[in-house]
């Protein structure tokens, strides 16, 4: 079975936030007021991360894309009470909505911060409305949501797969939205157990490396670092 | 049940008096706290209609004020079963007056914690999930686990010891509220196979709920200690917990004492001596908090780790200093100061102390939770919470609810438990005298000697 | 019933608990409620249309997704993807391209035509009909040619190109006026660079992604430029495209921007100072022989001192350097350590392909012009010029011609009359547009007053630093008609709103201008009809043609911007090269038979290549020759030119036409603010840059950049791009400047404090952010926020740098040199 993975290279990528916009898109994800974002509650399932190091004229900046860390040992799904974090069999942690309680458990369980809370139902301008993508639910308010990997996607390449009666394969067929994107090709997908796969290949490089790593979770988003 | 002190028995009728009779300072109390917990309500019902959103929890904080009264009044709870059933099992004779406040605290603050955790929850309405769906897993669970069935222990406790004031009040009250202790006394009629058959339900109810009061707080302070948050993971946070707990709930037991004491005008049943022996247990618990306090932070400091750094550098010199250095000199300095002198030892003296305590740890409970979470292990979200009207309005109307549901509870049942006074005056003396026997010099009797005879 | 106090507070109490209590109720009610379920969108079919974003000049190929309804039928554009056939972005697209949706869908976008009721600028209107609001234009359009004042038509347009351009410069033409403005002027100077050095007046592109090399001045390579997209593109192609092998990037620029931040070598520079920067690294190449020897002989002319027919003897550009710019003088000028310059200079030659690119960053200051050309000249150095990996001139696809217009005698005395902006002229001799001196006209109404202005694909009242501190100056032309589908600054100034479809909603045409090598024609398309009664502006300009009737309307001789359209691609068609867009493997599959010889077409007649290229997004050209130099070189000596006789020639002719400026050239060059004398005029070379306000009272440099996610006004109601404007410094909703830690230390600033700019043209309150990455003298404000209209997200945040901006130009370019101001800062 595919155990689907992303690897990011931090050295191609330039910061362009594509992969953020198209996220918001794809999954829906609402906006929020000036106010409530000031107040930390903005919703990017993808975000990137701006680090800069060094004085002034010796200074390096860094820009990390942090989706889901889509752990193998997920800590989010071990806390919840309700079963609402799910790891499915092919290793992707996504979250029912429909089932959540609202507790935030899982919000304090990812050591990577991935989670978001519906602090209020999401409202859309009507106009806006009508660009909604049907594949994926509107939150209702309060509940938890996190980049899931674009499941939806998944789960289409495997109907289509279903339908020709073989596996989704394990590159190019189910590709998340966030991947698609990419203009500098920073992201790249595919299942990290086929090692005909450039996604495993590159996890296996000597360039990678996998946030907080020590902390045992496992993630199956990989960085590339620089150079 | 026989009675050897007449005049006992008539200094016993303050005792009754405030199930029998209540004054007007009652009710203007009442209608005090009946507005604020009418007020918290309504700030409830903002939030039930707009979502969390009206509360000034954001990213990275998403637990605040009502995670820390979760933990707060889970803590409270500790003063009464814990401790009326170690006092017990010990035989502690001055325990007699103390252990139903004590015990009322637990099962009516059991409420407020789970009720905490309810309004901290998004999705009220889908509660019931967690018995269609629930993970083992999950420490969340534990606890509900472990809070119902202190709850349940902690309510049959309180009961047992009730039912013969049950039927001695069914005996003087008329109208409903004899039909009700009629009813709730069982058919009390203090034969002795009836002391016989509670006392040991009593027994076995002291020694079971020791471990589940145990088990509570061990449980709470998972549901951080689980995560990989840094300063939460923590291998003494169990029993960090359990002391925090019994520290705050001795204080919370005093002060409880004192108003009833005032307001019943009790000071001949609960005299300075069962404020004293409080208190330097309460002191104990001090130094004991202290203690893993400091063992705690010092772990944090020495290991050097960034992200537990950070944590502990904005709590001591950071932005949650002065919440910090308040805690340090509430819950230790002041403590300490009034508590450790023979001067001021005295119950204005130590009721300050635990009103001090009390504020104390609540902002321990705060120092727990939200620094941790203002700073998480990347440092991507950093972030500060400011609680907004909402979530002062609610906790103040739990408080007040809580007062309040503690003020009827004295109007229903007597506050100190009539029969084991009664009792603790008969075997109090004898035991004191075979006690003091046994280990004066004298021939034949050893050390336990009469009390194994008994 | 007895009133006692007790009584009173328990009924107080009693009633506050049955209040409290019957919200709790009525809000558990709510809980239920449908708004608190999870919904799902509407379901239906789908369906993917291939067309081109908008968004910037990038011309990326996008895919729609559209859903059409099951139940109510309608056909909804749910998400825009990158096209993976188009050869500029192969699938990728960048956050504004995404965030098209929210302009599809802009709640706040205009719905119909609409006529002024209000004052100008009060934002008041009332609808009226697409025939009453075209008839009112014609009318006035017709009162002026009948007074003779054909000329007094002002079209302003932005970043517009293929038909949709070429139609509104034939609108001009038929119709009589000079004056096509715009606003996008600034870009424009790209063009005369290789006017001057190449003869050919085309936007330089250049062939990144074969680069070994890149050494950047200012350009905004992974933000802005061009094609960001394609930049971008490029860029992960440098760094992992080819396995054991990384090109180097080198970004000279006062802050750290993405694109420094992601480059191998970042270099801060003093603003307006690259030209000096670079001529002290030609000073390097050329003292230390590391030149391309053969190129430099062959293909050059002013390198070395040179004799002209009559004897007199010239400067060569080799003598320049090595005499005007050592690498220790120009050290001091700019701010970069020698050892800096030697290293880089020895790197840049010494590394085969390199290539030096210039934009904006290097441009928008009074010597913006030299500096290009300065960096344009390190190019011609190395030999960097139409190889690959080098720079390259942008092929155009071959459309077919329109046919030529016939000027009545109106159009004829029209076109005579100068243009208001003196463009051509000692003004701004280079440019064909100059946008800097059209407010000074207005305010005197020297050399005419304008009488109608046109409004396409600009809004000078934001982007215009004049216009955005006094829009009123628009109020004096009688007659403004916009064309934007979005109520922005300007067009609250307007008459008239004729608003354009968005262009997700249109057919047009678009051929990617200064990227690369190849031609490349997009074809946009609707994703959805129409939501509102909006109007294509193309449609709505050949009904205005034939509303005036005679040479006009014959030449418009169209029924709508459509049949315009198809008429012009059917020289493609018939080119006989070329392909239409499709996957790299087929693409592969197709150039191999093309190089063989058989060119085997997909199609057999129009309609299929139509309905091919519509299918998949357009048409372009792979083959790209790279060593044409008679194609790249048409200056007076068929050579790339140190010294630009173009230059010469031009500024000759001014001096010999125009009075205005008295005494000959030197007049001229006074008159251009041009410092040097001599042969150094015409060669490339540092002119001190002027600055608005004085260093003494303005201490700190106001620079600008267009973060990657917003642009200009285009993308202004996006809440979307709104949440993540700038990755480096920017929060949510919020546009801060950007100061050193120093300097801020210095006026007791710290990060997050509310501060004032100030310059001598006016003042703006921003949110200060603390950033290494910037030199102390120099503060940063990101352009594209701060909307005065537009909508209500557009309005919600941001700040508008312009209201600071002085009246600086270039004035040998034309340009506006938004970038020369001061400015100081005090805490708010
Ligand atoms: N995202 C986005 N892309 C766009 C556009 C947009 O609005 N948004 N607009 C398009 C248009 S119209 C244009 S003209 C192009 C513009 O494309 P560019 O010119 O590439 O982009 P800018 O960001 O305007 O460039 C300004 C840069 O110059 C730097 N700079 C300032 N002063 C100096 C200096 O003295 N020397 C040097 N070396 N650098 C300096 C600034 O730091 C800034 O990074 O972008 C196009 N692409
Ligand atoms: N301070 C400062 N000022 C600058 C710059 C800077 O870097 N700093 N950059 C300068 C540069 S390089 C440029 S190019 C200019 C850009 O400035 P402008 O050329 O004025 O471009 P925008 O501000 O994007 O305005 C585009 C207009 O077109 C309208 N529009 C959008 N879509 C359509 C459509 O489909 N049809 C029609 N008919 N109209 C449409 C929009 O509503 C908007 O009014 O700004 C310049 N001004
Ligand atoms: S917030 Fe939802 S998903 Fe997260 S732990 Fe609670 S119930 Fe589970
Ligand atoms: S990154 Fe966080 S949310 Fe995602 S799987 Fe890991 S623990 Fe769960
Ligand atoms: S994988 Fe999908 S859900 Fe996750 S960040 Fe990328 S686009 Fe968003
Ligand atoms: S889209 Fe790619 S290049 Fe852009 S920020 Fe995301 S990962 Fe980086
Ligand atoms: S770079 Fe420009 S054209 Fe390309 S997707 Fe982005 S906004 Fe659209
Ligand atoms: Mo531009």
């Amino acid at each position: 079975m595919a155990r689907w993975g992303m690897v990011i290279d931090l050295d191609r990528c330039t910061g362009c936030q594509a992969c953020v916009v198209t996220c918001k898109a794809e999954n829906n994800v609402p906006v929020v007021t000036p106010r409530e974002a000031q107040a930390g509650r903005l919703m990017l399932w993808m975000t990137v991360i701006p680090e800069v190091e060094g004085e002034f004229p010796r200074v390096r900046a860094r820009f990390t894309p942090r989706p889901c860390m889509q752990c193998d040992h997920p800590p989010c799904v071990k806390v919840c009470p309700v079963q609402a974090m799910t790891k499915s069999p092919e290793g992707t942690v996504s979250h029912v909505f429909a089932r959540c309680i609202g507790c935030r458990f899982c919000v304090q369980a990812c050591p990577y911060g991935v989670t978001y809370f519906n602090w209020q139902a999401p409202t859309w301008p009507k106009d806006l409305r009508e660009s909604l993508n049907p594949d994926f639910a509107i939150r209702p308010t309060g509940v938890v949501e996190m980049c899931d990997f674009c499941h939806h996607r998944l789960q289409h390449a495997r109907e289509e797969a279903r339908a020709e009666e073989r596996d989704v394969r394990g590159e190019g067929e189910y590709v998340p939205a966030c991947v698609q994107a990419c203009p500098a090709r920073a992201l790249i997908f595919g299942d990290l157990d086929d090692p005909n796969t450039a996604a495993s290949n590159l996890a296996h490089s000597p360039r990678a490396f996998r946030m907080l790593e020590d902390l045992g979770t496992s993630p199956k988003v990989y960085y590339l670092k620089e150079g | 049940m026989q009675t050897t002190h007449p005049q006992a028995f008539d200094r016993d009728d303050v005792l009754f008096a405030p199930v029998l009779r209540t004054g007007r300072g009652f009710y203007a109390a009442v209608a005090v706290l009946l507005a604020v917990a009418a007020w918290g309500a309504y700030a409830y019902t903002t939030q039930l209609r707009y979502g969390l959103g009206v509360t000034g929890l954001n990213r990275p904080v998403a637990w605040g004020f009502y995670i820390v009264n979760f933990v707060f009044f889970i803590g409270i709870s500790h003063a009464g079963t814990l401790i009326s059933a170690i006092l017990r099992l010990c035989n502690a004779e001055w325990r007699r007056p103390i252990t139903r406040a004590a015990e009322t605290i637990t099962v009516l603050v059991l409420f407020f914690g789970l009720g905490s955790i309810i309004i901290d929850l998004g999705r009220p309405d889908r509660l019931f999930y967690v018995l269609q769906y629930g993970r083992l897993q999950s420490p969340l669970l534990w606890d509900v686990t472990s809070i119902t069935t202190y709850l349940t222990a902690s309510t049959l406790y309180l009961y047992m010891p009730l039912i013969p004031d049950l039927a001695l009040l069914r005996d003087r009250a008329r109208g409903w509220r004899r039909q009700l202790y009629t009813a709730i006394s069982l058919g009390w009629r203090g034969t002795p196979e009836q002391h016989r058959r509670l006392e040991r339900g009593i027994a076995v109810m002291a020694v079971l709920v020791i471990p589940i009061a145990v088990s509570v707080h061990t449980v709470v302070s998972w549901v951080f200690s689980m995560t990989l948050q840094p300063m939460w993971k923590s291998t003494i946070f169990g029993p960090y917990f359990v002391t925090g707990a019994i520290f705050s709930g001795m204080a919370a037991l005093i002060i409880a004492m004192a108003a009833v004491r005032r307001a019943y005008h009790l000071e001949n049943y609960l005299k300075p001596v069962h404020f004293n022996s409080l208190a330097l247990l309460l002191l104990t618990m001090s130094l004991l908090w202290f203690y893993f306090t400091f063992a705690e932070h010092l772990t944090a400091y020495y290991g050097g780790e960034l992200a537990e750094g950070a944590v502990l550098f904005a709590k001591v010199t950071g932005p949650y200093a002065p919440e910090f250095w308040a805690m340090v000199v509430l819950n230790l300095v002041i403590p300490l100061a009034i508590m450790a002198n023979r001067r001021t030892r005295t119950v204005a003296g130590i009721v300050t102390a635990s009103a001090s305590v009390l504020v104390g740890m609540w902002l321990e409970r705060y120092l727990i939770v939200v620094p941790t979470l203002a700073n998480p292990r990347l440092p991507y979200a950093r972030g500060l919470y400011f609680p907004t009207w909402v979530e002062w309005s609610i906790t103040a109307g739990a408080f007040a609810l809580f007062i309040l549901l503690y003020m009827v509870f004295t109007k229903l049942f007597p506050i100190i438990s009539i029969w084991e006074v009664r009792e603790g005056r008969e075997l109090g003396i004898q035991e004191a005298y075979e006690r003091i026997e046994s280990y004066l010099p004298g021939p034949g009797v050893g050390a336990g000697g009469p009390i194994a005879l008994r | 019933m007895k009133l006692t106090r007790r009584g009173f507070l328990g009924w107080t109490g009693a009633v506050a608990a049955a209040a409290a209590g019957a919200q709790t109720v009525r809000a558990i009610g709510d809980l239920q409620a449908a708004t608190y379920e999870a919904e799902l969108p509407p379901r239906g079919i789908e369906g993917w249309v291939a067309s081109v974003c908008q968004q910037c000049p990038g011309g990326c190929g996008i895919l729609v997704r559209t859903i059409t309804g099951v139940e109510d039928g309608v056909k909804r554009a749910v998400k825009i993807e990158g096209n993976p056939h188009h050869p500029i972005s192969r699938g990728s697209i960048c956050p504004k391209g995404l965030a098209g949706l929210q302009a599809l869908y802009d709640p706040d976008r205009l719905r119909g035509p609409l006529k002024r009721t209000g004052g100008r600028g009060q934002g008041q209107w009332q609808p009226v009909s697409w025939d009453e609001a075209i008839a009112t234009v014609v009318q006035h359009l017709q009162g002026l040619r009948a007074r003779g004042e054909a000329h007094t038509l002002l079209l302003m347009a932005g970043q517009v190109r293929g038909l949709m351009q070429s139609l509104l410069l034939r609108f001009l033409d038929a119709y009589g006026s000079p004056n096509y403005l715009s606003t996008a002027s600034g870009c424009e100077a790209a063009q005369q660079t290789l006017l001057l050095t190449q003869g050919i007046a085309a936007p330089i592109a250049s062939d990144l992604e074969n680069s070994a090399y890149i050494l950047s001045f200012g350009a905004g390579l992974l933000e802005a430029g061009w094609s960001p997209v394609r930049q971008a593109r490029a860029y992960g192609h440098l760094r992992q495209g080819t396995p054991g092998r990384r090109g180097r990037l080198v970004q000279v620029e006062p802050r750290l921007s993405v694109t420094a931040a992601k480059a191998d070598e970042w270099i801060p520079v003093r603003p307006g100072t690259d030209g000096a920067l670079a001529l002290a690294m030609a000073h390097v190449i050329v003292s230390e022989g590391l030149f391309d020897r053969e190129f430099v002989e062959a293909w050059t002319f002013g390198f070395e001192d040179w004799r002209d027919p009559a004897g007199t003897t010239h400067l060569g550009f080799r003598s320049l350097v090595l005499n005007d710019y050592r690498p220790e003088a120009v050290s001091a000028v700019t701010g970069v350590p020698i050892q800096t310059i030697v290293r880089v200079a020895r790197e840049f030659a010494a590394t085969r392909p390199a290539v030096a690119l210039a934009e904006r960053g290097a441009g928008f200051y009074t010597n913006g012009l030299y500096n290009r050309l300065a960096i344009h000249a390190l190019n011609a150095l190395v030999g960097s010029i139409e190889i690959p990996g080098g720079t390259v001139i942008q092929r155009r696809p071959p459309l077919t011609p329109l046919p030529p217009v016939t000027r009545d005698a109106a159009a004829v005395r029209g076109l005579a009359a100068p243009r208001i902006d003196g463009a051509g002229t000692s003004n701004s001799p280079l440019a064909s547009s100059a946008l800097p001196w059209l407010p000074e006209a207005l305010r005197t109404g020297s050399p005419y007053r304008p009488n109608a202005l046109f409004l396409c694909y600009a809004n000078p009242a934001y982007s215009v630093p004049e216009f955005v501190r006094s829009p009123d100056l628009l109020d004096r032309i009688p007659l403004i008609v916009s064309f934007s589908p979005f109520p922005d600054e300007t067009s609250r100034h307007a008459d008239l709103i004729l608003p354009d479809h968005t262009y997700l909603e249109r057919w047009q045409d678009d051929p990617i201008e200064a990227t690369w090598g190849p031609a490349v024609l997009g074809l946009r398309q609707p994703a959805i009809p129409p939501r509102h009664q909006t109007r294509h502006t193309g449609d709505v300009l050949i009904q205005i043609a034939q509303g005036l009737g005679g040479a006009v309307a014959a030449a418009f001789p169209w029924k709508d911007f459509g049949e315009v359209l198809k008429g012009s691609l059917r020289d493609v068609a018939g080119t006989q090269r070329g392909l239409i867009m499709t996957t790299p493997f087929e693409e592969a599959r197709q150039r191999r038979q093309a190089d063989a010889g058989f060119w085997l077409p997909t199609y057999k007649t129009f309609d299929e290549f139509w309905s091919q290229v519509a299918e998949r997004g357009g048409w372009w050209d792979p083959a790209y020759s790279f060593g044409d130099r008679e194609r790249a070189f048409r200056t007076a000596s068929g050579k790339f030119e140190f010294f630009s006789q173009t230059l010469r020639q031009r500024l000759e002719t001014l001096a010999r036409r125009g009075p205005a400026s008295g005494g000959g050239l030197e007049g001229v060059l006074r008159a251009l603010d041009i410092r040097a004398r001599g042969d150094r005029v015409f060669l490339p070379h540092h002119e001190a840059p002027r600055f608005v306000g004085d260093e003494k009272e303005f201490p700190l440099h106001l620079i600008m950049s267009k973060p990657m996610s917003l642009a200009s006004t285009r993308t202004a109601n996006h809440a979307w791009l709104a949440e993540i404007p700038d990755v480096r410094t920017s929060r949510p909703w919020e546009i801060a400047v950007e100061i050193n830690p120093e300097t801020a230390h210095k006026l007791g600033v710290k990060d997050g404090d509310e501060v004032w700019l100030e310059s001598p043209a006016g003042r703006l309150r921003l949110r200060a952010r603390l950033y290494q990455g910037i030199a102390p003298e120099v503060v940063h404000v990101p352009f594209g926020s701060g909307h005065g209209a537009g909508g209500r997200f557009a309005e919600a945040w941001g700040a508008n740098p312009n209201r600071l901006v002085g009246g600086e130009a270039d004035r040998l370019a034309g340009t506006p040199a938004l970038f020369a101001t001061r400015v100081r800062i005090t805490k708010a």
